[in-house]
């Protein structure tokens, strides 16, 4: 520290002043990139209702844009959830980031069988914490009347050992997202379950 | 002044200013690159976590696959070759089974495989095999064997420990199998045969059909690398229910199997009612029987059958081991022929359980139907009968039992067609309502179970056994392909009856002829040994009533150089009997010490069933297990090489061997309505009110129970990176707002100076 004092105030200011607008590019940037998915969650919600009122005209896959490469197949409301959210075939990346997916390999809703619905834990499935055994979620296929599903149990699954029931005869319905359900990092083997059959079976 | 007084503080800050602005820009700088760092790597998966894992593509060479950590990314399962050979001779039986460790993975991995011995095994002996070299085994009390193993397992040493979790259901851990590499183990043990009824049997299981687990209560317990986590009801569960291969899947862990029988007799037949065999027959009458499929798989129990040549079978059999504290003798004493059995004077009352759960579902349930139908047509009207039926819930077919009249019998075969398996197995239910704890001399009650015995918490049920049999008789029927057959044996043995197997529909019509023919005929009561000395220690303490057909099978310590003739009595209804033998002309037998010391450890286990001290009852078993060096349930068997053989930097992973469903079991049967409420016949009298509407819980464990995976259903990564850019953004926002800070206050620092 041999120098004068002032030049070296000088030269931090020049040294690292200019950080201050690099940083704020950055976080704008992540920031609307977060909120860019917040977004499109919201309005993929709202694009999906027309789809669906075509879904239910009797088109048989309405694609809410010509490229997609999903169609609204069920409509789920619940408690501490959207009314009426619009379900989309497949659980991909892309669908999921619009709406809930139903996962490929499982059956339609409303029909003997197990039907598994999937969604972002920050965004559509949110509420998915909230819900407890006895609750009513109400499912709508296009062009059938709305069934009310009672909510059996809730449970926490690591999803390389998880085992999901396999019934024949009546509908089953299981709503699954990540776990835990605020952790900030995605990823992880933890799932959070929640299993229902329609009003009057099993409990 | 007041100005320079703030000059004079802040002159000396403003030197330290430059230095900790220097930090703090720094440091900014820092966490801000960590930040876009994260946000760049985080999304981005581990493109492998593990040396185990491979991609999917891998999958195309074939064998078991687990599922992983890493998308995209499997685990080749480790998997388990048995060999087992089988040295029959007299009266007992000495068996040695060989497991091989498959490692496929590029990966050092401990294997842990649960599998099953027979119940009555006195395992004695465990020997490593690696390379040329053998590292044997030692019994040490449980906690300590754990530990010595757990030790050399993290120091990088082979080492293998068999800890017994129930009679009949045992642990082998095997640590620090190499990179595609195995470590093969030997586990022998010696049991006593059985006689029944003119013909001789040995079972040997090979795989646990998985156990229903009752309790929805999570606690910690005993841990392990079960499907089923641990309950209040069943705090082991974890150690009692390895994984099941999808059953979609080639059989996995195969079994090779050879039996040296010695009979001592010459022999009518010896068949196996389990597999097809391939016999040879030496010049001094031995057999040696072989599996004749070169390609068998641990998916069943394996049977064999031997029968004596008319006129040769022993009415008695005396095998000793001489000891340093004394000597040993296994007994079997044929009670003479009576005339024929004249028929009981008291009204007989038969009540059939049947369980209807989800493990029985496929061929059990076909068995214990044809069962149960054969049963029903052999009843007369002079005899009254009820059936209970049982999953999640029980119900029955009358509210009282009923003469057995034509109209009954038809009733009751229509309720039993109309039968289907799925659900949970809450045996107590049915227990509890067929067991009515009366004794009333004016009837003779006897209660036939017929179950594959599919639960993990005997102990309270041979518990509720015991305080409500009354005067009631319990007769297990083991069903299906690999029931458990601890539970038939101990039920039957507590419940004051005994146990018949029928592993597959050809023998049904046999062997409930053959329990039938014990229902009728009297049984023999009283029955006591008189031995030549009176410190005699004999097992089981008190002799069994005898039913048509049964031997009494006793093994006793007596002191050393103990000769004369030894006898038993007993009354056959009113008649008195009595038989003799003599320890003179015994055979020499290595092993009737060990079990002795099986059958004194069964009956302490017993008497704790009868609400012995257990902990009094720990210190004997503890005792005279490492006294014998057995495997007990505070006693397990380590071995452990000195060489160190895992590098210091690489990882060991902990793989649960999967096990096969056993054949048979079929799992669409299994998993169908398995969550409506059970099925209640209309006029038929409903049990435990309330419980027949299936608890949402009991439905999704009946269904993990019987193995329902929905097959193909990969459950996806379902949260958006969109809080955490939220956090990163805001956090860079705050940066630049602290950046953009510091500099005007820089400045105004500056400003604010006074000239010089």
């Amino acid at each position: 520290m041999t120098g004068p004092r002032r030049p070296a105030a000088r030269s931090w200011r020049t040294r690292f002043g200019w950080l201050a607008l690099p940083l704020l590019a950055l976080g704008i940037w992540q920031a609307s990139t977060g909120l860019y998915l917040f977004g499109k969650a919201w309005l993929g919600q709202r694009l999906l209702d027309t789809a669906w009122d075509r879904a239910v005209a009797g088109d048989a896959s309405p694609r809410p844009w010509p490229w997609a490469d999903t169609w609204p197949v069920a409509r789920l409301s619940a408690p501490g959830g959207q009314d009426g959210m619009v379900v989309l075939a497949g659980a991909s990346g892309s669908t999921l980031a619009w709406a809930p997916g139903l996962l490929d390999g499982t059956g339609p809703v409303n029909a003997p069988g197990l039907s598994v619905i999937s969604a972002h834990r920050d965004t559509h499935f949110r509420f998915l914490g909230g819900l407890e055994p006895g609750d009513a979620l109400t499912v709508e296929a296009p062009g059938q009347t709305a069934q009310t599903y009672t909510v059996l149990t809730t449970e926490i699954v690591d999803h390389r050992t998880a085992r999901l029931p396999d019934p024949a005869d009546t509908p089953w319905l299981t709503l699954v997202t990540c776990y835990p359900l605020d952790a900030v990092v995605p990823g992880g083997p933890l799932r959070y379950v929640v299993h229902a059959t329609p009003a009057g079976y099993g409990g | 002044m007041k100005q320079d007084a703030i000059w004079q503080r802040v002159e000396p800050a403003s030197t330290s200013c430059f230095d900790r602005a220097a930090v703090r820009g720094a440091l900014l700088i820092l966490m801000g690159l960590a930040m876009v760092l994260a946000c760049v790597t985080v999304p981005a998966r581990p493109a492998a976590a593990s040396e185990a894992e491979i991609p999917y593509a891998g999958m195309d060479d074939g064998g078991l696959f687990l599922p992983s950590e890493t998308p995209g990314y499997v685990v080749p399962a480790t998997t388990v070759d048995t060999g087992v050979v089988i040295d029959v001779s007299g009266l007992v039986a000495r068996a040695t089974v060989t497991q091989r460790f498959v490692n496929p993975t590029d990966a050092w991995v401990e294997g842990v495989y649960v599998f099953p011995l027979p119940e009555t095994a006195a395992v004695d002996r465990l020997r490593m095999v690696i390379g040329d070299r053998t590292v044997e085994g030692e019994v040490q009390e449980r906690e300590a064997a754990q530990h010595a193993y757990e030790t050399a397992a993290a120091a990088g040493q082979q080492a293998s420990l068999v800890s017994q979790e129930r009679p009949n259901i045992f642990t082998n851990a095997v640590a620090n199998i190499p990179p595609q590499g195995e470590i093969t183990v030997e586990i022998a043990y010696q049991q006593t045969l059985a006689f029944d009824q003119g013909a001789f049997s040995l079972r040997f299981p090979s795989v646990v059909l998985p156990r229903y687990i009752p309790g929805n209560q999570p606690i910690a317990g005993e841990p392990g690398h079960g499907w089923s986590f641990n309950t209040t009801q069943v705090p082991d569960a974890e150690r009692i229910t390895p994984p099941v291969a999808a059953p979609a899947s080639q059989p996995i862990n195969p079994l090779q199997l050879t039996v040296n029988l010695n009979a001592g007799f010459p022999l009518a037949s010896a068949y196996s009612p389990t597999h097809d065999l391939t016999i040879t027959e030496h010049p001094d009458g031995r057999l040696t029987l072989a599996l004749a499929d070169s390609q068998a798989w641990t998916d069943r129990d394996f049977e064999l059958v031997w029968e004596p040549a008319p006129r040769a079978a022993p009415s008695a059999g005396v095998f000793s081991e001489r000891r340093d504290d004394g000597d040993y003798h296994l007994v079997l004493l044929m009670p003479p022929e009576l005339a024929a059995a004249q028929a009981s004077a008291l009204p007989r009352e038969v009540v059939f359980i049947i369980d209807t759960s989800g493990s029985m579902a496929g061929q059990s349930i076909v068995q214990a139907q044809e069962a149960l139908t054969w049963a029903l047509e052999r009843l007369s009207p002079e005899e009254r009968f009820n059936v209970i039926a049982f999953n999640s819930a029980a119900w029955r077919l009358f509210p009282a039992a009923r003469p057995a009249t034509a109209d009954a019998v038809a009733e009751g075969q229509r309720f039993v067609r109309a039968l289907n398996a799925a659900r949970g197995t809450e045996m107590s239910l049915a227990l509890d309502q067929a067991l009515d704890g009366v004794a009333d001399p004016a009837r003779i009650r006897q209660v036939v179970f017929i179950t594959d015995g599919s639960v993990g918490n005997e102990a309270a049920l041979f518990s509720l056994i015991h305080d409500r049999l009354g005067d009631s008789r319990l007769f297990t029927v083991g069903i299906g392909s690999a029931p458990n057959s601890f539970f038939m044996r101990e039920a039957a043995e507590i419940g004051r009856g005994s146990f018949t197997h029928i592993g597959s529909t050809d023998t049904v019509a046999e062997r409930m002829s053959g329990l039938f023919t014990k229902l009728e005929t009297p049984a023999l009561t009283g029955i006591r040994m008189d031995w030549p000395d009176a410190s005699a220690e004999a097992y089981p303490a008190t002799i069994p009533d005898l039913y048509a057909g049964e031997p009494v099978v006793t093994t006793v310590r007596l002191p050393a150089g103990t000769t004369g003739p030894l006898s038993v009595t007993g009354m056959a209804g009113d008649q008195p009997w009595s038989a003799e033998a003599s320890l003179a002309g015994a055979s020499d037998a290595p092993g009737i010490a060990g079990l002795w010391a099986r059958d004194r450890i069964t009956e302490l286990e017993r008497r704790r069933y009868q609400g012995a001290d257990p902990v009094e009852t720990r210190e004997q078993i503890l005792e005279v297990a490492l006294r014998h060096q057995i495997v007990s349930r505070y006693t397990s068997l380590v071995a452990i090489d000195d060489a160190v053989v895992r590098p210091p930097g690489a990882a060991l992973d902990t793989q649960a061997v999967p096990t096969n469903m056993p054949e048979g079991v079929d799992m669409e049967m299994a998993t169908a309505d398995s969550y409506a409420p059970p099925p209640v016949p209309s006029g038929h009298a409903q049990l435990a009110p309330g419980a027949n509407t299936l608890q949402p819980i009991d439905a999704i464990r009946a269904m993990a129970q019987s193995g329902a995976a929905a097959v193909g259903v990969q459950l996806p990564a379902t949260a958006t990176p969109a809080p955490l850019h939220l956090l990163i953004g805001a956090t860079l926002l705050l940066m630049a707002v602290l950046f953009a800070a510091d500099r005007h206050w820089a400045v105004r620092l500056r400003t604010g100076r006074p000239r010089r």
